[in-house]
């Protein structure tokens, strides 16, 4: 009886002496990375920076008696030709540990994701348990990732919390970027039926001024950070840009609008009645049509009406009948050209071929191969779309209907 | 065997917990793909065929162990060469599920601690557990299937706010019926199904033999189902590519939760999942092992095993393998055939065809 | 082993002992040398009383009255016995037996026994009663004149009640037995007297309802009872610790209260209670431990809240147990379940810190035990000063040097606070001391850890007994039709039956349609309801 409880007693003593805390990390010792940018240099070996917060020059952080005088970040550079080489080369200029698993933000340079390609240093974030899956992917455009996050913002004063909310807010209210994740950016990178889609971000301004704390105290920032297209992948590669119309018709057909302005032209007037949907539903769908994959996208938009600067009686029901259609014509435009766009480049941005895939996979299977090159350009897609008009605003007519009454 | 009864519902609950444990974790029936989940429920029908093999031999001697009745069906030397032998296969069965708890353990948390540190103190409990004997192990069960549960359905919630769920992901169905026969049949049948073999061991215990039936059955049922619900949700939230990629499906779907701003990263759920269902299974294994052993040996006091046969498991668990990819071959191609096969299904047949007759002729 | 073989040493020796004296047994026919007796044994103490009086005439009887000061009750001496007996001076005892006489027409007290052997008449003496002695008599009478300064009934201190009787415990036996007997009048409320303790004879009462409590636990609890050998009985807690099924691990498998009420509830629901002389707290047996966690006005607030209350204070004890434990494994191993920007500032405020959180949290913890049992043994008026002194210290002084973070400060505080709103002051001590076990473990293995530990801890939890009852009954081995009154509360109405572990006769517990008969609908009334139904304001 008692030799087994003094076995016991020196195992659990053993085992706690030993065990002493391997993994355990105070947090003082931790160096919590922000932002993660990767470049690639002349010598073809990868450069990160690291975006390190300071704790104690965050503001708001209570005993911060530095808050709001020095930046809330730190930036270092490192190379290496892998990174995992990379971050542990680091710590030769980092005096804690390099902890990724709040980076929220990793940024790759336009060029790198050109020319390299994204799959090889996906895989190490992956593969790695601390980064999160949840962390936001964006490139960089006209600038390297490494400056990128360098630059100092305001509001949020951690610049890669800023750049979260930016794309976050960007692509609820206004539809031309989108918010990818590691994990969906991996998902569809890997898919044979869809590509990948990045937001891109370009920097508006003096990116030399924009890294010093002088940026904070004016109004008018020297350096803006701001959220610029889509990029659009193909086996991994950066291959193309989608702008304006047609990121926003790409976004449209992925069903990622939430919310976001239409302006239509009227009797003559340029653009002179905005929408804005509110709710919209996005419904693709793939088929056989005469031994060929055809598919059809159905949008179904509602909304109010924001500006009406012509004189019209929105309290007409056809009236507004004319102008929802107007409206469906005009979003059905933009959906339109972003198809065409993507047949061009050869890229299934929409996932039609995991459509086609879900529905018909004895066709999928002889077309998977070639699907990119040679199905989907060809594909027959038929676009139908429906805007309803909820609401007209706290007014029904505009004044100027008002005005040409008087004037009549 | 101990002086205990358990009564149907915490058989129950121990059933469904030695199942689910480390079953739930893995990639289960992955190789039929977007199928898996009906891989499972095929497994799950066939073992009910498989259970009631054992149940039917357990008919015959009722207050036995199996340990005990080998020797009366196929005589002295051979049946105790066989109980021994048993008494082995639960014992390596139990260091497998100890090498795989203790290496997701340090993938997902503590990478940089030793292998034998992390699954020494989980047998340190295990082995408490099991000395303290079967009602001990059958409370402990029920206080944490309730804790199990809630986990379960506070993950299932928090998934359904993030709006992961795709369902379209399983879609085409049934891409390659014969993969999903070929899954079931040589790897889902085994793991987790045929390992209710252990049972056989507490079966005795029961102290309402009549209702053991319907209870295992219904186990075995629930089981199948939340095992196939989980790889379903794991292809729906990941797509098959990632789940068919990922060591450990629904710790990559726990990782992809985001509610708000506040609940992202909420491992310690799988943590907790992972610690519960392995110390579970591995205690039932142990326990399985212990009470064989007190019974082929005529050991009085079967408790006093505990701690000798845990170290066993734990050694064992160190070399087992010398990686996971190995661990992961074995545990797919070579233990089923040569010895999940044998000990689930074989062996309990012919035994029960030895016993039909011989019984018959009395 | 060892230790049975000692016990029946010791058993051999005292009976020897006892052979070894020739002390007189029984009560000598002369009063003198009963008298002399008497004195000698008690030492000449001087609160022994004896008084002597010549009762009757013709032939008058040396009688005397024995009575310990203090104990009994004065004026009841005075007014029926001395005067009494002074009164029937004149009665003629000529031919009669004058000791029937005093004892059936004198001798004017509710109680009257007679006694032969010195054992009991020194028993009776020294609690309380009036001896009466005759001269050429072999026999005592015994009155019963229990009485004396005690404290009276007040409201319990440790059991504070809002609701319910304000009535606690006393110290008198007599007094405790007979609260609860006005509770529940029913004859089938039994109560067993015992005398516990070689040296202080103290009275012990076991206390059930029969036809309620299970007959073998009953059983049970009297060959514990009687088991016990011990020099004193000062408190309660003495039983406990001699009777109580796990006498090592940290958690009571013994329940005691102070409210007669709860004593009333617990023998109703089938429990048995110990009384012991000199201690104002009833021991309740089998105890499960959902009961620490339960008060009687749970039963005396509305079903919701009780539900709440009581599910709160799980979560209390949760949090007492595993708070800081929770707070360094997330610090040390774990932080990216933080979000980020509470990361942040933790992080800010632990960067002029100079410990690990382990160390931090190990400070403060024990900087909080000491300030709290600094509080507790203190008078009142020193004790605000050591609490002035405490949040100087924790609160301004530690944070402002560096010493901690405020983070851990609050931890530390919820912990504190959670440990005192556990409404069992057993349960939450062992929680303290569990608590640095879970510190150390999540210092060593993180969540990891703090999981074993809670394994561990439910492990050693259901395999403790409180006398044959499992301890986490009705959870573990679960009972469905009990489970309504664990750490939920069902309605009153709905709480039909008695816990099916503590006994497995008479099970139910009152009648099924208790349920209020609400009268019709006050909103909308059917157009054929009459007047005078109630629904018309």
């Amino acid at each position: 009886m008692n030799f087994k409880w003094i076995i016991s007693c020196f195992m659990i003593i053993c085992l706690t002496l030993l065990s002493g805390c391997w993994s355990s990390k105070e947090l003082t010792d931790l160096g919590i990375i922000s932002a993660y940018a990767l470049d690639k240099n002349e010598d073809g070996e990868y450069v990160g920076t690291f975006q390190i917060i300071n704790p104690m020059n965050v503001p708001g952080s209570l005993q911060g008696g530095a808050s709001g005088q020095r930046p809330a970040v730190t930036t270092f550079t490192e190379t290496g030709v892998n990174p995992t080489e990379l971050s542990n080369r680091a710590s030769r200029k980092i005096s804690r540990d390099l902890y990724y698993s709040h980076t929220s933000l990793l940024v790759i340079s336009e060029e790198l994701a050109r020319d390299e390609g994204l799959s090889a240093i996906l895989d190490s974030m992956e593969r790695a348990l601390e980064f999160r899956a949840t962390a936001k992917v964006v490139i960089t455009r006209g600038i390297k990732a490494g400056d990128f996050i360098k630059v100092l913002t305001g509001i949020d004063q951690i610049p890669a919390e800023n750049v979260l909310k930016t794309l976050d807010s960007t692509e609820k209210l206004y539809g031309e970027n989108i918010n990818t994740n590691l994990q969906e950016f991996i998902q569809s990178l890997t898919s044979t039926g869809k590509e990948p889609l990045v937001s891109g971000f370009s920097l508006l301004g003096d990116m030399e001024k924009g890294k010093t704390m002088e940026q904070l105290h004016s109004t008018d920032f020297d350096a803006i950070l701001e959220a610029n297209g889509l990029a659009v992948f193909k086996e991994g590669k950066l291959v193309n840009w989608l702008d304006g119309e047609k990121a926003r018709g790409t976004m449209w057909g992925l069903n990622r609008i939430h919310e976001t302005p239409v302006s239509i032209d009227w009797e003559n007037h340029k653009k002179a009645i905005a929408y804005r949907v509110i709710r919209q539903k996005t419904d693709v769908s793939a088929q056989m049509k005469d031994g060929k994959p055809a598919i059809s996208i159905t949008i179904r938009a509602e909304g109010d009406l924001r500006t009406v600067a012509v004189p019209v009686d929105v309290t007409d029901p056809h009236v507004l009948l004319a102008i929802e259609k107007a409206l469906g014509q005009e979003i059905k435009k933009e959906v339109e050209a972003a198809v065409q766009e993507a047949k061009e480049n050869k890229t299934d941005v929409f996932g039609f071929g995991e459509k086609l895939h879900q529905s018909e996979p004895d066709v999928w299977k002889k077309l998977e191969q070639e699907w990119q090159d040679v199905s989907f350009p060809e594909l027959d897609v038929d676009i139908t779309v429906e805007a309803f008009i909820r609401r007209t605003g706290v007014r029904n007519n505009p004044y100027l209907f008002d005005l040409e009454k008087k004037s009549d | 065997m101990e002086k205990a009864k358990i009564s149907a519902s915490q058989l129950f609950i121990l059933m469904i917990l030695f199942q689910l444990s480390n079953s739930l974790l893995i990639p289960l029936a992955i190789n039929a793909g977007r199928d898996s989940w009906l891989a499972i429920i095929i497994a799950m029908i066939v073992s009910i065929f498989l259970f009631s093999v054992y149940q039917a031999l357990y008919q015959y001697y009722p207050a036995l162990l199996p340990t005990d009745y080998m020797e009366k069906l196929i005589g002295k030397v051979f049946g105790r060469t066989l109980a021994f032998l048993y008494i082995l296969f639960f014992l390596f069965s139990a260091a497998r599920v100890l090498r795989e708890f203790g290496v997701m353990l340090l993938s997902l948390a503590f990478p940089e601690t030793p292998l034998f540190v992390m699954s020494a103190l989980l047998i340190l409990v295990v082995v408490y557990t099991v000395y303290k004997g079967i009602e001990v192990v059958a409370r402990t069960g029920e206080l944490l299937f309730v804790v199990m549960g809630l986990l379960g359905l506070f993950l299932l919630l928090l998934i359904a706010i993030s709006g992961l769920i795709d369902i379209s992901n399983l879609k085409p169905f049934l891409e390659e019926p014969s993969k999903v026969i070929k899954t079931a049949f040589t790897e889902t049948l085994y793991v987790p199904f045929g390992e209710i073999i252990v049972f056989t061991m507490i079966f005795p215990y029961l102290n309402q033999a009549r209702k053991l039936k319907k209870t295992a059955i219904f186990a075995i049922g629930t089981t199948g189902v939340i095992l196939a619900l989980t790889m379903a949700l794991n292809i729906s939230v990941l797509g098959l590519a990632l789940t068919e990629r990922a060591l450990f499906p629904l710790l990559s779907t726990i990782q992809s939760i985001e509610v708000g701003e506040f609940l992202e990263r909420v491992d310690v759920i799988f943590v907790l999942i992972l610690v519960i269902g392995g110390f579970f299974k591995v205690s039932v294994y142990v326990y399985g092992a212990v009470i064989g052993t007190a019974s082929l040996f005529n050991i009085k006091e079967p408790s006093r095993l505990a701690y000798p046969l845990g170290m066993v498991v734990l050694l064992l668990s160190m070399i087992v393998a010398n990686n996971y990819p190995q661990h992961l071959q074995e545990g797919l191609k070579v233990f089923p055939l040569y010895a999940q096969l044998p000990f689930q299904v074989i062996i309990p047949v012919l035994l029960l065809i030895i016993a039909f007759f011989k019984n018959k002729k009395t | 082993m060892s230790y049975r073989k000692f016990l029946k040493k010791m058993n051999r020796k005292e009976q020897s002992q006892d052979l070894e004296k020739d002390d007189p047994k029984s009560i000598d026919t002369s009063l003198t040398e009963n008298l002399n007796i008497i004195k000698e044994k008690t030492g000449n103490s001087p609160d022994i009383i004896i008084r002597i009086i010549s009762f009757g005439h013709d032939p008058k009887v040396r009688t005397a009255i024995i009575y310990a000061d203090g104990l009994v009750d004065n004026p009841t001496i005075n007014e029926y016995l001395v005067e009494s007996m002074e009164n029937n001076v004149q009665e003629k005892l000529h031919g009669k037996d004058p000791f029937t006489i005093l004892s059936e027409k004198v001798v004017a007290l509710g109680s009257v026994k007679t006694a032969k052997d010195w054992d009991s008449l020194f028993q009776s003496l020294l609690s309380g009663d009036t001896v009466i002695l005759m001269d050429g008599k072999n026999e005592a009478l015994i009155g019963s004149t229990k009485g004396g300064e005690r404290r009276s009934i007040e409201q319990p201190d440790s059991e504070v009640s809002i609701r319910g009787s304000k009535e606690g415990f006393t110290e008198s036996i007599a007094t405790n037995i007979s609260l609860v007997r006005r509770i529940i009048n029913n004859p089938n409320l039994w109560v067993e007297p015992m005398n516990l303790g070689k040296q202080t004879k103290t009275d012990v009462s076991i206390m059930y309802i029969n036809g309620i409590a299970d007959n073998d636990t009953v059983e049970e609890v009297r060959h514990r009872l009687r088991r016990v050998n011990l020099d004193s009985i000062l408190d309660s807690g003495y039983i406990e610790q001699v009777i109580e099924d796990e006498s090592i691990g940290l958690f009571p498998t013994i329940i005691h209260t102070e409210r007669p009420d709860a004593a009333a509830g617990n023998l109703l629901e089938g429990r048995i209670a110990i009384f012991v002389n000199g201690s104002p707290n009833a021991l309740i047996v089998p105890a499960v431990m959902i009961q620490f966690f339960q008060t009687p006005e749970d039963y005396y607030m509305r079903f919701p809240i009780s539900t709440f209350i009581r599910q709160l204070r799980v979560l209390m004890y949760l949090i007492s147990l595993i708070g800081p434990a929770l707070y360094v494994a997330i610090t040390t191993y774990h932080q990216e379940m933080i979000p980020t920007g509470l990361l942040i500032i933790i992080a800010s405020q632990t960067d002029s810190v100079p410990f690990p959180a382990i160390v931090e949290a190990l400070i403060m913890e024990v900087t909080f035990e000491i300030l709290r049992e600094a509080g507790l043994r203190m008078p009142n008026k020193i004790s605000s000063t050591i609490s002035i002194v405490g949040a100087l210290v924790i609160g301004q002084g530690a944070i402002q040097a560096g010493i901690v973070s405020p983070a851990m400060v609050i931890v530390v505080s919820v912990t504190a606070i959670a440990s005192l709103a556990t409404p069992s002051y057993d349960i939450a001590i062992s929680a303290r001391l569990i608590r640095f076990a879970f510190m150390l473990s999540a210092a060593i293995a993180g969540f990891y850890g703090i999981i074993l530990g809670l394994i561990m801890l439910t492990v050693h939890l259901v395999s403790l007994r409180s006398f044959g009852v499992p301890y986490i009954s009705p959870l573990a081995p679960f009972e469905p039709g009990n489970i309504k009154d664990t750490i939920l509360r069902a309605p009153l109405w709905a709480l039909n039956e008695r816990p099916k572990f503590l006994s497995a006769k008479n099970r139910v517990r009152q009648g099924k349609n208790q349920r209020p008969q609400v009268p019709m609908s006050q909103g909308m009334v059917r157009a054929d309801t009459k007047e005078g139904d109630k629904n018309e304001f």
